[in-house]
């Protein structure tokens, strides 16, 4: 098992691009979609986040699995929030028919509403997949501190993505190890006992951990961690491509936050 | 503000406690990196549907009983934000993310307030129950979801909160315990 973040859009015009902007856009774009009703409006932000996505360069075959898992998770919720059940959805207009069990009156504008939240959950997805796959796990660290994240924190988190490779191995000789000694993955159907069994894996694997960890704590005191100021090897710049990228999606969110305010999105469209 | 971890009597030194030294930053990315690789596997809790106990949860509220609220905090945000990367989903679900890293933050809020205990086995007992309680606090998080997936607060409750809690209070009550009376005698012996 790969315990790594998989970096799969090496060389795309967005893996080229300064990872803060690929933790920034989607931020923007969950302001620009939060709370909007009518298809069209969030239709054309997902226009956006389509060529957004398209430009991440990420091979289909890599992600299927994670769209398929997507897609079916955000159908299946929609579908029994927004349709079969009332619990999110809008009303108004001709009933065209009624779900039987739950007595919910379907309507064009309660299938309209359910369509927008789908495409927003997609749209969503589309602005995200990148963090995952277009960042190099080494650059999440200093793009954090350059963020304005402490850079003592930020450092933690490039320190995490260090110890994975490790911990993974430490984990699998922990399980040889054991194994040896006559321990077998649990197989039992009661909660409890597997759980209970997991502790001759769980308890070595992270007291190890700690105890190394602690050689690692005495080699950063004695080089003066924590200094004032901190360096990275990886310099960060924002480009005119940068900038270009963020500005449009400032000004998409700035756009449909002001209709928002103006009530043009928070009706349900119905064709 | 100051705090000692409630441990029974490790010489543990007095140190702000939202303070971020050499050992939070250390202990947080090993605690992290081990939720991430022991947080890849799970399992179903039988009579349910999507029920899943992640046993690696029960490493949040022991870093933050151990190591402290900020330690805590990065171990069960950055560790649940790992798990997703590598799953590949990104952000989507940052709000999960933040709400075991307060599981964390809320263990060592609690176990920094609370003396220290002598006896083991009730020392072992007040872990489970401060661990189940951070866990409680913490997960309250997820009713973000009601503005994030449009969720009303019944779904939340009965489809989001309950089932989370009931998962990982499971793993918790267990496990926590467990590792702290391991980790007892050796953080006695590096005089942490």
């Amino acid at each position: 098992m790969d315990v790594t973040p998989r970096y799969l859009g090496a060389g795309s015009f967005l893996s080229r691009r300064d990872p803060r902007v690929l933790l920034l856009v989607p931020v923007l774009y969950l302001v620009a979609v939060a709370g909007i009703d009518d298809l069209r409006a969030i239709l054309a932000c997902t226009v956006a986040a389509l060529v957004y996505y398209r430009a991440a360069g990420i091979p289909w075959r890599g992600v299927r699995a994670n769209w398929a898992f997507m897609l079916a998770f955000t159908t299946l919720l929609v579908v029994v929030n927004s349709v079969i059940t009332s619990t999110d959805t809008r009303a108004g207009g001709e009933v065209l028919f009624t779900v039987p069990l739950t007595g919910s009156d379907i309507t064009w504008a309660t299938l309209s509403y359910a369509a927008t939240v789908l495409v927003r959950y997609i749209s969503l997805a589309m602005v995200s997949f990148p963090v995952a796959f277009n960042i190099r796990p080494s650059d999440l660290g200093v793009a954090f501190a350059r963020l304005g994240l402490s850079q003592r924190l930020a450092y933690g988190v490039d320190l995490t993505f260090r110890f994975l490779p490790s911990t993974w191995a430490s984990f699998r000789e922990t399980i040889d190890a054991q194994r040896i000694r006559g321990y077998e993955h649990p197989r039992g159907r009661n909660p409890v006992k597997r759980l209970l069994a997991l502790k001759p894996v769980v308890i070595p694997v992270t007291v190890n951990a700690l105890i190394d960890a602690e050689d690692t704590v005495n080699a950063m005191d004695l080089r003066g961690f924590g200094g004032r100021t901190r360096t990275w090897m990886r310099e960060l710049a924002f480009d005119r491509v940068d900038y270009s990228i963020l500005a449009g999606f400032a000004a998409m969110a700035a756009v449909m936050v002001a209709a928002r305010f103006l009530g043009l999105t928070e009706s349900v469209w119905v064709p | 503000m100051t705090y000692e971890p409630a441990n029974t009597g490790a010489a543990a030194p007095r140190e702000p406690i939202f303070a971020i030294s050499s050992r939070t930053v250390v202990f947080g990315a090993v605690g992290a990196a081990l939720y991430a690789v022991l947080g890849l596997f799970s399992f179903i809790i039988p009579g349910t549907q999507s029920v899943a106990v992640r046993p690696a949860f029960a490493l949040v509220p022991f870093f933050g009983k151990r190591f402290g609220v900020v330690a805590g905090f990065f171990v069960g945000f950055v560790g649940n934000a790992i798990i997703d990367l590598i799953s590949g989903y990104g952000l989507t679900f940052w709000n999960w993310s933040v709400a075991n890293g307060l599981v964390g933050a809320f263990a060592g809020l609690i176990f920094a307030y609370l003396p220290p205990i002598r006896g083991e086995a009730l020392r072992l007992v007040v872990t489970a129950l401060g661990s189940l309680a951070a866990t409680a606090l913490g997960l309250l998080f997820v009713i973000t979801d009601i503005w994030v997936q449009g969720i009303d607060f019944t779904t939340f409750l009965t489809l989001n909160y309950g089932p989370a809690l009931l998962a990982n209070g499971i793993a918790v009550v267990i496990l926590t315990p467990a590792l702290d009376a391991v980790w007892e005698p050796l953080s006695k012996r590096t005089g942490r």
